[in-house]
Formats: C-alpha cells, sequence, structure tokens
C-alpha cells in the first residue's frame, strides 16, 4: 500500500448497505483505488433448510429468501417441482403468476428507485417514490392477502383466484402508477443535482458486463439486451407483446433509465394480463404429502434484479435431496467491483445500491483453503466451536 | 431603574442573551424540521408538546444522558473541547447582531458592537470551521477524517464568496458594524418613502444578488443540502461527527441549530433590514419574524436538491458563484461611488 493509500471499510454495518456485507476499500484521498468484497455475513443455510422439509413447505421457505423478490423465487421453485412432477399447470393460473410478477417488479424497481435518490441525498425524491409505491403495494395486498410474502404460486397453479368485479379498479391503479413514474423518470432526467450524481457514474463497458457475469438490470444498463423473459420464456411471456429495455451508456444514469422503462413495460405486461385472463381453475391439486419422481431440474426466472437459478434433485422422497439457489446479486458482485474502481468515495453508495443489491439472498457458505485446494462444508455443531475458537 | 451590571447579566444571559437565543435556536430546528417533512410529505415532529414543538428540547436532554464515549485513539483534550467551540463560537457571534433593546421597547442594538464587527462575525464564521475540521481530525475514524477533511475543502471554496457577499452592504453603508449596516438600511428606507429615488433600484437588485451568493455560502457553512457532503449519511457516516455520542453530540446539535439562527440573523441584518419594521410592532418580533423567514428558505434549499458530490461543489463555487461575487462587489463599488 501506498503512503497516500488507506483503507476503508464500508459495512458490514453502514447506512449505505441495508443488509450487512462487507467492502474494503482502498482510498487515494477521494479516489477509490481498488475494492474487496466480502460476502457472508449473512447465511441463513436456507438451502440445507429445504432438504429437510417437504415440498408444500419448501413453497414458504423458498419465498423468504428475498423480501422484495419473493415471488420470482416461488416461481422459480414451483416450474422446478413441476418440470419433475411432468405437471402442466392451467392458462389462468400462468397468466396470475405473470400478473404478480410484474407487480413484483414494479414494486421492486420503485423500491430501487427511492433508494437510489436516497443515497444521492435527494430525501424528498425517496418520500415521494415510496409514497406512491404504497399503489402497487396496496394492489399486492389486495390481490395476495400479503404486501411483502404474497404466498400465491403453488404447486400446480395459484392459491388465490382474481376476482373478476376487481379488474377494472386494477387497471386504474396501474394508470396512476403509469403517471406517477413518468413524472418521477421526468424529474430524474431533468434535475440538475441528480444528473450531476447520476451521469457517467460507475461505468460497466458492453465487453465487462458480459466477461464479468453482469445480470439483469445491470447488464441491460451496459447495452446488453438480455432478458430472460425473451431469451428463454417461461409462463406466457412469449404471448404477451413486450420489450427487452437496454442503454448503452452503462452508468447509474442507464440503470435509473432502464429500470424506468421497465416499469412502464410491466405495467403493459399487468394490463395486458388482467385484460386478457383465461378463465378455467386456478390450479391442479399437490397432495402435501405428494413425492416427486427422481431426476434433477433447473429452473430460470427473470427476477427484478437478474436471472435467477434454481437447481432441484429429487431421490423420490417427499423431500428434495438437493437444492441450489443463485441470486441475481452474486452474478453481480464482480461487475460492481469493477464499476467502484477509479470512483469517488462520495459514489460508493449510488454504484453500490446501482446493482440493486440484495446480499441476504446471496450468503452462502463453502470453506476454501487454498493452499491445498481443499473444500469443505461444517455442520451446525463444528461451526459453532469453529466462531468460538476464531473469536477468542 | 435597572443597575447596568444587572441590566448586562440580563442581557447577557436571559435577554437577548444565552436564554432567548437556545430557545429560538431550538424553535427554528422544529420549524425547519417540520417544514422540510411537509414538503416531503411526511408529518416530522408530533408527539413532544404542541404538533412536536418541544421535540428538539426533548432530543438534547435525551442525548445529555445517554452514554459519551471518547474513542482509544482520538486526541482526547481536542475531542472534547470541540463540540464546546462549535457550540460557543456561533452564540458569540449572535451577540454582535442587533435584536433589541433592554430599555427601550423601540430600540434596538446589538449586546456588544464596535466599528468592524462584521470582521469578527466572518472570523468566528471560519473558526467554526477550523473547530469542526479539529473535531473530525481528532476521532481518528477513518469516515471523521474523510468529513473533515471534505468540510475544511469546502470552507475554501463558499469562503471567499460570503465574504465579499457580506462585505457588500458594508460598502454601502460605510461601516464594518453591523449596527450601523442595520441604521443605514433603516435611514435609506425612509429616505426613500420620503423622496422615492431611481438609485434605490439598482442597490436594491445589487443586494437581491448578495442576498442570493449570500444564502447559497450559508447553505454549505450550515451543511445542508445540497451542500451536505461534510456529513453525508449514506456516504461517510454523519462524517466528522460519526464518533460523538451523549452530552458531546447534544452539544454539536445545539452549536448547529445555533449555527442556523446565526445564519438567518446575519442574512436578516445585512439584506433584510435586521430588527426594523413598521410602528406598532416592537423590534424583536421583526427579527423573529424574518430570521424565521430565512429558516425557511435555507430549509427549503435543502429539501429540493440531490447531494453535490465535493469535487463537484468546489468546480461550481469557484466557475460560477466566486467569479459572480467578484462582478458583484465591482457593481457595488460603482453605485456606491455614483451615490
Amino acid at each position: 500500500m501506498g503512503k497516500r493509500e488507506f483503507t476503508i471499510h464500508v459495512g458490514p454495518q453502514h447506512p449505505a448497505l441495508k443488509e450487512p456485507e462487507n467492502f474494503v476499500f482502498k482510498v487515494d484521498g477521494e479516489y477509490v483505488v481498488d475494492v474487496e468484497p466480502r460476502i457472508g455475513y449473512n447465511h441463513r443455510g436456507i438451502e440445507k433448510a429445504m432438504e429437510n422439509r417437504t415440498y408444500i413447505q419448501n413453497l414458504y421457505i423458498v419465498e423468504r429468501v428475498c423480501g422484495i423478490c419473493s415471488n420470482s423465487h416461488q416461481t422459480c421453485y414451483t416450474q422446478n417441482v413441476e418440470e419433475l412432477l411432468g405437471m402442466e399447470i392451467p392458462e389462468r393460473a400462468k397468466y396470475i403468476r405473470v400478473l404478480l410478477a410484474e407487480l413484483e417488479r414494479i414494486h421492486s424497481h420503485l423500491l430501487w428507485l427511492g433508494v437510489a435518490a436516497h443515497e444521492i441525498g435527494f430525501d424528498t425524491l425517496f418520500y415521494y417514490i415510496w409514497r406512491d409505491r404504497e399503489v402497487v403495494m396496496d394492489m399486492l395486498e389486495e390481490i395476495s392477502g400479503n404486501r411483502v410474502n404474497y404466498a400465491m404460486p403453488t404447486i400446480g397453479g395459484v392459491r388465490r383466484d382474481i376476482a373478476a368485479d376487481k379488474i377494472p379498479k386494477y387497471l386504474k391503479m396501474l394508470d396512476v402508477l403509469e403517471e406517477r413514474t413518468k413524472f418521477y423518470k421526468n424529474i430524474c432526467a431533468t434535475e440538475k443535482t441528480v444528473l450531476a450524481r447520476a451521469d457517467g457514474v460507475g461505468f460497466l463497458s458492453k465487453e465487462d458486463a458480459i466477461r464479468l457475469n453482469a445480470v439483469g438490470p445491470n447488464l441491460r444498463a451496459s447495452g446488453v439486451a438480455s432478458d430472460i423473459r425473451a431469451d428463454s420464456p417461461y409462463l406466457v411471456y412469449d404471448e404477451i407483446p413486450w420489450n427487452v429495455i437496454s442503454y448503452d451508456s452503462g452508468d447509474v444514469f442507464a440503470n435509473v433509465l432502464v429500470r424506468v422503462d421497465e416499469t412502464f413495460e410491466s405495467v403493459n405486461i399487468c394490463r395486458y394480463c388482467l385484460e386478457h385472463l383465461p378463465d378455467g381453475p386456478i390450479r391442479t391439486i399437490f397432495s402435501p404429502l405428494g413425492k416427486v419422481p427422481e431426476g434433477e431440474a433447473v429452473s430460470l426466472v427473470e427476477a427484478p434484479r437478474g436471472e435467477l437459478i434454481h437447481y432441484i434433485q429429487s431421490r423420490g422422497t417427499d423431500k428434495p435431496y438437493r437444492y441450489k439457489i443463485r441470486a441475481p446479486t452474486l452474478g453481480n458482485i464482480p461487475a460492481l467491483c469493477e464499476k467502484l474502481r477509479g470512483g469517488y468515495i462520495a459514489d460508493i453508495p449510488i454504484v453500490l445500491a446501482g446493482i440493486d443489491p440484495c446480499f441476504s439472498c446471496t450468503d452462502r457458505m463453502v470453506f476454501v483453503d487454498e493452499d491445498r485446494d481443499k473444500r469443505w462444508e461444517m455442520n451446525g455443531e463444528q461451526l459453532r466451536r469453529y466462531g468460538v475458537e476464531w473469536y477468542k | 431603574m435597572i443597575p447596568p451590571v444587572l441590566s448586562s447579566l440580563i442581557q447577557v444571559f436571559i435577554f437577548p442573551g444565552f436564554i432567548f437565543i437556545l430557545s429560538y435556536a431550538m424553535f427554528c430546528e422544529w420549524v425547519s424540521r417540520k417544514f422540510v417533512a411537509r414538503l416531503q410529505n411526511r408529518v416530522g415532529p408530533l408527539y413532544t408538546g404542541w404538533e412536536g414543538i418541544l421535540q428538539p428540547l426533548a432530543d438534547s436532554i435525551k442525548l445529555l444522558a445517554k452514554e459519551d464515549i471518547t474513542p482509544k485513539a482520538a486526541d482526547k483534550f481536542v475531542f472534547a473541547l470541540m463540540p464546546v467551540a462549535v457550540f460557543a463560537l456561533p452564540l458569540t457571534a449572535i451577540f454582535l447582531i442587533p435584536i433589541q433593546s433592554l430599555t427601550n421597547l423601540w430600540g434596538y442594538s446589538p449586546i456588544v458592537s464596535f466599528e468592524g464587527d462584521l470582521i469578527i462575525v466572518l472570523f468566528l464564521l471560519s473558526v467554526i470551521i477550523l473547530s469542526i475540521f479539529l473535531a473530525g481530525w481528532s476521532s481518528a475514524n477513518r469516515f471523521g477524517i474523510i468529513g473533515a477533511t471534505r468540510a475544511a475543502l469546502q470552507m475554501l471554496a463558499y469562503e471567499i464568496p460570503l465574504g465579499i457577499a457580506m462585505i457588500g452592504p458594508a460598502i454601502f453603508a460605510r461601516s464594518l458594524s453591523i449596527g450601523k449596516i442595520v441604521e443605514w438600511q433603516a435611514q435609506s428606507m425612509h429616505n426613500f418613502l420620503s423622496a422615492p429615488n431611481l438609485m434605490a433600484i439598482p442597490v436594491a437588485l445589487l443586494l437581491a444578488v448578495g442576498f442570493i451568493i449570500c444564502t447559497v455560502c450559508l447553505l454549505a457553512e450550515l451543511e445542508l443540502r445540497p451542500f451536505d457532503s461534510p456529513e453525508a449519511e449514506t456516504e461517510i457516516v454523519h462524517g466528522w461527527q460519526v464518533e460523538y455520542s451523549g452530552k458531546k453530540l447534544g452539544l454539536l446539535r445545539l452549536g448547529h441549530d445555533v449555527k442556523l439562527v446565526l445564519a438567518s440573523a446575519l442574512l436578516t441584518s445585512l439584506f433584510l433590514g435586521g430588527p426594523i419594521g413598521p410602528w406598532p410592532i416592537p423590534p424583536v418580533v421583526w427579527f423573529l419574524l424574518k430570521t424565521a423567514v430565512c429558516v425557511l428558505i435555507l430549509s427549503n434549499a435543502s429539501a429540493l436538491f440531490a447531494r453535490l458530490r465535493i469535487d463537484q461543489m468546489l468546480g461550481g463555487s469557484w466557475r460560477y458563484l466566486a467569479p459572480l461575487s467578484i462582478l458583484y462587489i465591482m457593481a457595488v463599488q460603482i453605485i456606491a461611488g455614483l451615490m
């Protein structure tokens, strides 16, 4: 380390990070020279927990991987199980799942926009956006009964139906959302202090985005029009007219534009779903004690933050033998480090928030001994003892 | 008749001294918080007293009772001294500003006044930033040091425009005493009303420009948005204040409130005619009204913008604010010469 450089730790506890994660920055004055991420402060052992529970119980565990994109995780999980069962879900259920997924995307993107405004110190915008986000939260509550963990998708379909007489009301709420989002897009594109903090900040080139495996809006902000909903359509995304949004400036401002425009797309998809909701049953029954045939499956879902991958392995019992989750934030961390290098300290929060990180979804625990090229895992008791030894 | 000693003591400690200024500072914090909250579609303080009016007092009392931690690596003497300085310096500066005379209901005079007290106020404003720098530096926290450096850097940017903007009215009044500047404003207002004169228009325009420059600089002095990078919560965890807790943090907060009053009192005295107003209302009421308006202007600005980066702030200040203030002072010289 040079004479003028020193390190600052952002996290595990820092006001810019809503979840515990550690980034060690080497800074020279106000410039960031290097960054080293350290994940693993919020590991909850969800995958292991899933291996000890039945498929129906797992619905509720997998939903709690993430507080914001809970529906994406559940959709991904149910798709996996349905593939193993060879089960085709009713059309109406597919439309309702898409509706939920897009409403979730609207709520997640608006939440992100508010957080981004807060990170650059524009609290007024933050409060306004979060106030208007309540519209979509109310809508989700009315449809599913819950504001955050909707518990809508279930194995074989969805849990609750959408009442036909409520649809005009929902369409009106979508109009409100669209109008307010237009207003915020206008503010972000014209307010000088916002532009000063977002334009050209946290640049990621198209080549780096592909090389470092960026996913989701972060990737699309760097000019790669890649979206799981278009690349390998699941549910009914191939029947619904919509566009993949991408901008090629690769900075925080492009991230803002991608998310705002995706919100518009999502509003349109929701409208289409509500207007073209097919009739029929909403689920085929799967017994709570049901067993799943032997096999393995992978399912991809475009969560609000990007590509979500779930892998399942079944040995023919009522519990999964192995379950593996790759949340989008994990894919985005190398790209994030690239974005942070060479920037200002003042830009750390907005660039960090720019990928819309969700660290508790990401955290995992594998022990690696680099010298001997060895990997191993520990059980709870060993881990506890290891912790006691470590902090002695 | 009150003996002079007693009258001086009352002036310093009760009215318009410590107790009056402190309660007004807390009131201003409440006004500012409530106003910003309403702008942001929140309710703001609500439970302590009427509409939460006692909330700043409650916060201070709470902080007095909290544990006071000094970091091991900190320079303990400086660390303990600086909150006192940050609190005492703006309070001292307010003593130089005319508010209300104790003996005459319609009279106003500063507690202390002498030729050149405007320079002392400017000096005190710089020393406040110096104490802020030392406060952050002595805490030996990395975020604290970054915040302290930012505070000092920011001072380099806004101090010169601020000084120049404040000297403008002094040139018109041909005096460096705040009291005399206020008197000049009263006199010229009186002259204008009795015999309207075209020369008043450029003077008023120039004072408006000075008011704007001064407001921008005072936003930076007060570390309000868009210039709050020394204490940027999301970036450097409240910057130079990060290690302060308990009594010391309480003093720092109170010092900030007093600084808010000082800033609006300066704007009022230099540009808005200080405690002067139409007859039936005593000067102190006019002073309170005008400073409250200035507090509202400052907090309105702070709710409207995103936080600027320190380099953007420095660049903007030297590129636009400093040349503007130099043009302004040249124009002031010319007009004052013509008068």
